[in-house]
């Protein structure tokens, strides 16, 4: 190793690995799904409706799934109820407890309402075990007068609604657990909890998409070509608020050249500059910039347009994917000696390990599909006004 | 019965409000009895971290059983080091005020290298006034002493002088301060 | 053995007076009569003051000095933390860096094992002329406004009312927060408990009036440890006399209580 490159010896160890890049990456697609809800629900943008409850259902599918990459990660998984008991007043981690119940919980309560009338009609066509299931689930009352819908109607409307700042503060606080690092200079910006919630809406956003484009190929189904369209106008939006204020910390801080500046400008042109430059910034961000104004402000057929939104949509997911990648190892690979950079090796068989990430990634999916046996994903499907 | 319109809503707020009471109950119950002694943290630890095992001990304590020692290395240069760097922790050799095990004496080779530890002028960052140096072989050579000599075999390891201001009132040089 | 025995005796006294004025550790301050042989006869203290009271958890204040210009890199403080504590290999509660400086300004830092076996031979990786070189010890900073304090989710690690920063085994979860919280990276996470550890400043021993373990072996006086509330403490007489005093990156804004005597601007 370079002589000059010189590690604290508490700092060769990257305590924060894989299970760390996968938390704010579920957590986030599961903001940029929630958006899409809201903005249906909530501001009645109606060229979303038919994906509308598709992204509730994948929302509360990552969701569940969540907390899994934290718990691997604990030293002390066994104890993880601390955080709840005791939870410390001036911790970003403390939150988390209690965020993600809110969460899930609102989540959950909205998929409830949302789909009671398809699951009164199940419940009363079924037999056994699931009719149990669905009595549970529409807590016991078949009442689907007039009445009762328009109240399911509002009160979707108030959750969904207060689902935003819950939503937010999700995934904001993540943002703002690393943004409050004074330590580690890539970390502690303001900019931080913006910087994640705006990718968050993205990878969520793209995910949708993908989700949507991919899923109804296999079923060899049509796609809403308007619904895909207004999607990629607020990806685009999100999108180019995430890249400016990503840019926007690395510009300001190099024009600044303060005193730990070159501790980072040293990372990112050094063991980042493939994962952050060439890939992050390039492929993954200039390139989409242009896909997407493509793809808004102009004309195209829509088989192409279809290909390229499916498309924009995988690099997307990429960039944000990458975002957390160099965020939070990138930032681990700075020594605070200043002087150093040490480096990251990713096991296939450890506790935080490939395997486990694969394992981690592949959970939400098997969720959505057993949650789509129950709430169908589709308008179409079931056959009830949304 | 049929259900009201908002029956389900009712339950719901119900199942909430038990749910929440239900993780009330549990913090209380769960909470540590210390917790909130000294402040938002578990007081009992304080005292759990002060009643860790001591391994080592002072000087003093291991010169009050070997007085023979204790003379010799109080003497010299050496009465700064501590015994147990060279031999080991003292809860390694006694136990319940007794004798359990033995603390490795340093031979040979192994004197060498702990010496160099200190005295290796090669490590350009000792401080002369601090402690004095030397480079390794050239010392052996200037003193006229076979390269294969080890540092005990001149210098009494507890008091490194000892031998070598005896030899030298012994020959009549006097030394230059 | 006569003459020069009581040659060396008399010389003894002197040697001892001109020795101790330096900065040494005060356990051989105290040399009380042994009894011959056979039983522990309690150790003395070595921190006046502490021993035959009730511990005053709300009004100590202790304070950790380490002496730049006196440290040898000897490795005798990293060996005896690893010992007290059972440390495991690759992590340090504790350790010494080495500093070397070339003509053009340029400085190399190295930490070999942090300095557990000492500096056995020089720099082999460099080809430049070394104008200056020195060693820094590192620890816990003990700071007054602890940023792994304020990051743990649990309340696992915290400050105690008499000032030093621990860390509750029996709470910590392993999520490894106030090990990147750290500027002065003090903590890792231990593999064998799977909980977050650092140096305490060996809380254990000074609560029975023993120095730190490594101030305790320190054989030149590089690291210093006392009461602030013994005006008679060589700590408390540095704090308050015309010695520059600093501490590590200060506009972290932790206020340490660990000072460095000597320390030059290079270290960070």
């Amino acid at each position: 190793m370079d002589a000059l490159n010189y590690v604290f010896p508490n700092d060769l160890h990257v305590h924060w690995s894989m299970m760390i890049v996968l938390y704010p990456y579920l957590t986030g697609l599961v903001d940029g799904s929630f958006i899409v809800a809201a903005l249906y629900y909530v501001f009645g943008v109606k060229s979303l409706k038919p994906i509308s409850r598709f992204s509730l259902v994948f929302a509360l599918a990552f969701l569940s799934c969540a907390m899994f990459p934290l718990l691997m990660h604990l030293g002390r998984p066994e104890r993880n109820h601390n955080m709840m008991i005791t939870p410390s007043p001036t911790s970003a981690m403390s939150g988390a407890g209690y965020i993600y119940t809110v969460a899930i919980v609102l989540i959950a309560l909205i998929v409830l309402l949302v789909y009671r009338p398809v699951l009164v009609k199940r419940r009363q066509e079924s037999k056994g075990i699931l009719k149990v299931l669905y009595r549970v689930l529409t807590m016991d009352s078949t009442n689907l007068s007039p009445e009762s819908l328009e109240l399911d109607r509002k009160i979707i409307k108030f959750l969904v609604a207060i689902g935003i700042p819950v939503a937010t503060i999700l995934h904001g606080y993540v943002g703002f657990l690393f943004g409050g690092v004074k330590a580690n200079p890539s970390w502690s910006t303001p900019l931080m909890p913006v910087i994640f919630l705006f990718s968050a809406c993205v990878s969520g956003i793209s995910a949708l998409v993908l989700a949507y484009i991919v899923i109804k190929k296999i079923r060899k189904q049509p796609v809403d070509t308007a619904c895909v369209r207004t999607c990629i106008n607020i990806l685009a939006g999100f999108f180019i608020l995430a890249f400016s204020f990503e840019m926007l910390e690395v510009f300001s801080h190099s024009y600044l050249r303060t005193w730990y500046h070159h501790s980072v400008e040293g990372l990112l042109n050094g063991p980042l500059f493939y994962s952050f430059w060439v890939w992050q910034v390039g492929i993954c961000s200039v390139l989409p910039v242009f896909l997407l104004g493509w793809l808004c402000l102009f004309p195209t057929k829509e088989t192409v347009f279809k290909f390229f939104a499916a498309a924009v949509s995988f690099i997307l997911l990429l960039q944000v994917l990458l975002m957390r990648w160099n965020v939070v190892i990138g930032g681990q690979l700075m020594s605070k000696s200043t002087r150093g950079y040490t480096q990251f090796h990713p096991e296939w068989f450890d506790k935080e390990g490939i395997l486990t990430v694969m394992v981690l990634v592949s959970l939400p999916f098997i969720v959505l599909f057993i949650l789509s046996r129950i709430f169908p994903l589709w308008l179409d499907e079931g056959n009830v006004s949304a | 019965m049929p259900s009201r319109y908002n029956s389900h809503i009712k339950r719901i707020i119900l199942g909430l409000v038990v749910f929440a009471a239900l993780g009330f109950a549990a913090k209380l119950v769960l909470t540590p009895k210390s917790f909130g002694k000294y402040g938002p943290y578990r007081g009992d630890a304080i005292d759990e971290e002060a009643a860790l095992e001591i391994r080592h001990k002072t000087n003093a304590s291991c010169l009050s059983c070997h007085p023979y020692e204790a003379k010799i290395h109080l003497a010299g240069l050496h009465k700064t080091i501590s015994c147990e760097f060279c031999h080991g922790p003292y809860a390694d050799h006694v136990k319940d005020g007794k004798v359990y095990g033995k603390l490795p004496v340093k031979k040979k080779e192994e004197i060498k290298v702990l010496c160099l530890r200190c005295h290796n002028k090669a490590i350009q960052a000792r401080p002369g006034e601090v402690i004095k140096t030397v480079v390794m072989p050239e010392h052996l050579e200037t003193q006229k002493v076979k390269v294969s000599h080890t540092c005990d075999q001149c210098h009494h390891v507890h008091a490194p002088l000892k031998y070598i201001n005896r030899a030298k009132q012994i020959v009549g040089i006097k030394e230059k301060n | 053995m006569g003459e020069p025995d009581m040659k060396l005796d008399k010389e003894r006294r002197a040697f001892i007076k001109k020795v101790l004025n330096g900065a040494i550790a005060g356990s051989l301050l105290l040399v009380i009569p042994m009894p011959a042989g056979g039983g522990d006869p309690g150790v003395p203290e070595q921190i006046p003051g502490i021993r035959g009271k009730k511990w005053d958890m709300f009004h100590q204040r202790f304070a950790f000095i380490v002496d730049i210009t006196r440290c040898i890199g000897c490795g005798s403080c990293c060996v005896a933390d690893r010992r007290e504590f059972n440390v495991p290999d690759g992590y340090y509660r504790t350790w010494v860096e080495r500093y070397l400086k070339d003509f053009d300004d340029q400085v190399y830092v190295d930490s070999p094992n942090g300095g557990f076996d000492g500096y056995q031979a020089p720099r082999t990786d460099i080809n430049v002329e070394v104008r200056d070189t020195f060693f820094v010890p590192k620890l816990c900073n003990m700071c007054k406004e602890p940023p792994c304090v304020q990051v743990c989710p649990v309340g696992a690690t915290f400050k105690t009312p008499d000032g030093f920063v621990l860390v509750d085994r029996k709470r910590c979860v392993g999520c490894a927060y106030c090990i990147q919280a750290c500027p002065y990276s003090a903590r890792f996470l231990d593999p064998v408990t799977r909980t977050a550890e650092k140096c305490t400043w060996c809380y254990h021993r000074v609560r029975k009036g023993l120095l730190p373990v490594c101030v305790n072996v320190c054989p030149t006086g590089a690291r210093k440890f006392g009461d602030l509330n013994d005006k008679n403490s060589e700590v408390y007489k540095l704090l308050h006399e015309h010695e520059v005093l600093t501490v590590l990156k200060k506009d972290m804004g932790t206020y340490p209580a660990l000072y460095y005597k000597g320390l030059r601007r290079e270290v960070v």
